[in-house]
């Protein structure tokens, strides 16, 4: 099991120093475990996730796009519907010390009571480590790995790439779309699609 | 701050006095300004709007495809009925790497343009307003903005100010122009490869970029290797998948074309160096020092290296030293060598797409060339002599000056003939490190050097030179063979460059330069002093002769004969006069105008009837982006070349011919007038 960890860890690691080319796994490729502290401190390690689904967002609560789903309390409807099915939800922020949307535990918990967000863990990736493994691009940026580790969706929230909440009434979120989709045993019908938003503040 | 935003909009209100204008209100890091070209517009025409959007500083917004991450602006337009706009054209964006990821934007102030359609019936009062929901951003923080920019014209007779045509065509200038040819690319795995149609005469500034403008296919912030290889311009870059046909902007520097391309087999780009390690620095080097020592019995190099060797062997004889007029030489060879090959590496940096003996390029240093093998052609045929006696037996400073100036022009004239050799290793030599770039140049110049070090410091080889003797006066004259045909193929090259008239001023300066050296030389027999007086305005007036010289512009050299430039004022002339035209347009980068030219309107058969039917031709070549002739080509519903219209007398309006010509076309339209 700790083998796996860091072997998982090395692939992330890899990621990054290939940067500014960016890691990226493909719909239906197996995709690179991570272990990354939560607001709490607590070490969050995907691969004990395996058999359940997971949704990852990217998150950054200073971002306009974000605002959008989270002052429309469109992000926590989500999160619930999906938390509600047994589904992992885990919410990360890349955002670099110093860039906008940089948080500290403290400020996390703060952030996630706030909102009433409804994640299962809010993540800290303050070196960008687990957003390049994942190519993630913009906040938000959603991607959902199945149940046998393998990404089954990535791209935007919905399908209205605007900063205006009056849009969210009429999108078709993908995320819950996609998880109702996996939940009749049917494939996914838009697994990938053009993420939206601010860029994910990443250190240099 | 305030005094600073008060100031631009005094400057923008005086900008565009008289004009339609809108202000965006608000606090915003971009300002936006709704401009018409004209604010009478004519019933049923079009007129351009532009969003002319100055960014604060730090901020960007962003092109059509925002790239990694950002948003492109929406643009709602609320207008009277019938009134309809176009899509938006977005002039050249930049590229902004902010940690990886890629953004396509703005940094400074940019105006994207839309056609307004006035419908036929409009009057009075003509309002236009657009909502526009757009993201700026630092590299830090994004705001999404909002502008409701609102303005009314006037129908009236269409008039445009000329300072506001002059802004609006500054703004076309910087929109790309539709390469009107289609390209091809292939996604490998994770390699990308683009080609695209853009021929090989066409010249292209600035660095090379693919903006792509449809998603999916590319991966932003991989970089690209752009790169002309013939009648096409490949791009190499990473890739994610095949989506179909796809459209972007290929960019030079800020010229910028519009290209379509769709899925296929795309061959790599033959002309692909690799990136070369140092051990192949060494190897180019070597090959540099080997291609330089072949160089000394090329016709062009060989003549002057046999003088120097005579020389040498007359200081042997003389008691010279040999040794210092042997690096004199090398020094000369070697300094023009590294000058040649570090103004090309500078040039290249510089964003200029040249190749190797890239001054040939230019017909005045051609000419010059020209007078000077012409020149040495004559001294070795014993026209004239260059040394005065006393000359000779001066102090050996004398002697390495001569030598440095002699290394200098071997290798100045021998470029052309490195080209067959040497043409693959320097192009090579030019993606490495400059450091190793001018090595390989320097090597070049060490290889010409490298028979007279020899000669120099090795006394065994000078005594295996010949005793100097009358002899040498024969070899001379037949030496100046090789010389004389040297000047033969400069003057081709110069027809080549300048055309029949540029190749006659060069050989007129030629004959003008003889006649001068010719006098001077039959002073010189009969000893008069100052020999050189009477030759002296001659050689002035022959060098003179390269400011008469100019380029002939590329694409003219075969055009129809008689073929005229074209303007509106012609053609409203020729058509008042109720004669038949032809006007085509095309650019050098377009390849399609170009298979035309060649294939059917510069053909005999089209030739001869277009003149049998006294069909006024003309030509209007778009190859700068020309705003007037944009202009035209528009009103003809065609956003750029080819463009090929007829008019036939009576015919109020051209026809516009299609883009794919045949001879039996044109010839079919010129037989009915």
């Amino acid at each position: 099991m700790i083998h796996r960890m860091l072997v998982g860890a090395a692939i992330v690691a890899a990621g990054v120093a290939a940067a500014p080319l960016m890691a990226e796994p493909d719909v239906a490729a197996a995709v690179p475990n991570f272990r990354a502290l939560d607001m709490h401190g607590k070490v969050v390690d995907l691969s004990a996730y395996r058999g359940r689904t997971v949704v990852l967002e990217w998150n950054n609560p200073g971002c306009p796009f974000v605002k959008k789903h989270y002052g429309s309390g469109n992000m926590q409807r989500t999160q619930a519907a999906a938390t509600a099915q047994g589904v992992v939800w885990l919410t990360i922020n890349s955002g670099a010390p110093g860039l906008q949307g940089h948080m500290t535990g403290a400020e996390a918990q703060k952030f996630v009571a706030a909102e009433k967000a409804k994640p299962t863990a809010y993540l800290l990736d303050p070196k960008g480590l687990v957003g390049k493994g994942y190519g993630a691009k913009t906040t938000p940026h959603l991607y959902i790995i199945d149940g046998q580790g393998r990404l089954a969706y990535k791209g935007g929230i919905d399908d209205k790439p605007t900063a205006d909440a009056a849009d969210i009434a009429g999108a078709r979120n993908h995320v819950l779309a996609a998880l109702a989709e996996m939940r009749a045993g049917k494939p996914v019908s838009v697994p990938e699609t053009r993420p939206y938003g601010c860029s994910v503040k990443y250190a240099g | 701050m305030a005094a600073v935003r008060f100031g631009l909009m005094a400057l923008l209100l005086w900008l565009f006095a008289g004009v339609a204008l809108a202000q965006a209100p608000g606090e915003e890091h971009v300002k936006i300004t709704l401009v018409a070209e004209s604010d009478r517009p004519a019933p049923g025409s079009e007129v351009t709007l532009a969003l002319a959007s100055v960014p604060e500083k730090g901020w960007h917004a962003y092109w059509l495809n925002p790239g990694d991450a950002g948003l492109p602006a929406r643009a709602e337009w609320i207008l009277p009925k019938g009134a309809s706009t176009g899509e938006i054209r977005y002039p050249v964006p930049e590229r902004l790497t902010i940690a990886g990821l890629m953004n396509y934007v703005y940094e400074g102030p940019f105006a994207p343009l839309v056609t307004l359609r006035i419908p036929a019936d409009a009057t009075g009062a003509f309002p236009v307003r657009v909502k526009l929901n757009y993201l700026v951003c630092t590299d830090a923080i994004c705001v999404p903005g909002k502008a409701d920019l609102s303005t009314t014209l006037q129908i009236g007779d269409g008039s445009v100010v000329s300072s506001i045509r002059a802004q609006f065509d500054v703004w076309r200038a910087a929109l790309p122009r539709p390469l009107g040819a289609e390209g091809i690319y292939q996604v490998d795995g994770k390699a990308l490869r683009l080609a695209i149609p853009f021929p090989a005469a066409a010249t292209a500034q600035g660095e090379g970029y693919f903006f792509p403008a449809t998603h999916g296919a590319f991966d932003y912030a991989a970089p690209q290797k752009v790169a002309r290889d013939g009648d096409r311009v490949v791009v190499e870059t990473a890739g994610v998948k095949a989506v179909g046909p796809i459209e972007g902007l290929l960019a030079f520097g800020k010229q910028g074309f519009w290209v379509r391309a769709v899925p296929g087999a795309v061959p790599a780009a033959k002309a692909a160096p690799a990136q070369m390690p140092w051990s192949g620095a060494l190897f180019a080097f070597l090959g540099a020092v080997l291609g330089g020592l072949i160089l000394n019995i090329m016709p062009c190099v060989f003549p002057i290296l046999s003088l120097k060797a005579l020389s040498l062997a007359k200081a042997n004889a003389e008691g010279g030293d040999p040794r210092a007029e042997a690096l004199a030489y090398t020094a000369g060879v070697v300094l023009v060598c590294l000058a040649l090959g570090g103004s090309l590496l500078a040039l290249r940096a510089g964003g200029a797409t040249l190749g190797w003996a890239f001054q040939l390029q230019d017909p005045r240093v051609i000419l010059v060339l020209l007078l000077l093998v012409a020149g040495i052609a004559f001294n070795l045929a014993g026209l004239f002599e260059l040394s005065a006696p006393g000359f000779v037996n001066r102090a050996t400073a004398r002697g390495t000056g001569g030598a440095f100036m002699t290394g200098a022009l071997a290798a100045f004239v021998a470029t052309p003939c490195t080209g067959p050799f040497m043409g693959a290793a320097l192009g090579a030599a030019l993606v490495l490190p400059w450091p190793a770039a001018l090595a390989v140049f320097g090597g070049l110049g060490l290889g010409i050097a490298l028979p007279f070090l020899l000669l120099g410091f090795v006394p065994a080889f000078r005594r295996l030179l010949p005793r100097p003797g009358a002899w040498m006066e024969t070899l001379r004259r037949i030496l100046s063979v090789p010389m004389f045909l040297t000047a033969l193929a400069l003057a081709w090259v110069l027809g080549r460059q300048a055309g029949v008239a540029g190749m006659t001023i060069g050989l007129a300066a030629a004959l003008l330069a003889t006649l001068g050296l010719w006098w001077a030389g039959l002073r010189q027999r009969r000893g008069k002093a100052r020999a050189w007086l009477p030759a002296v305005p001659l050689l002035a007036l022959a060098l003179a002769a390269t400011a008469l010289v100019n380029a002939a512009p590329a694409g003219t050299g075969a055009v129809v004969p008689g073929a005229e430039k074209f303007s509106e004022a012609r053609l409203a002339e020729l058509t008042a006069q109720g004669k038949p035209v032809f006007a085509y347009f095309t650019a050098d980068w377009c390849l399609t105008c170009k298979v035309n030219e060649k294939a059917v309107i510069e053909t005999d058969a089209v030739a001869r009837a277009l003149a049998d039917h006294k069909v006024t031709v003309l030509v209007g070549d778009w190859t700068d982006g020309d705003p007037a002739l944009g202009r035209f080509i528009e009103r003809h519903n065609r956003a750029g070349v080819p463009l090929y219209l007829w008019y036939k007398p009576g015919e109020a309006e051209p026809r516009v011919l299609p883009q794919i010509l045949t001879q039996a076309m044109l010839v079919d339209l010129a037989s009915k007038g």
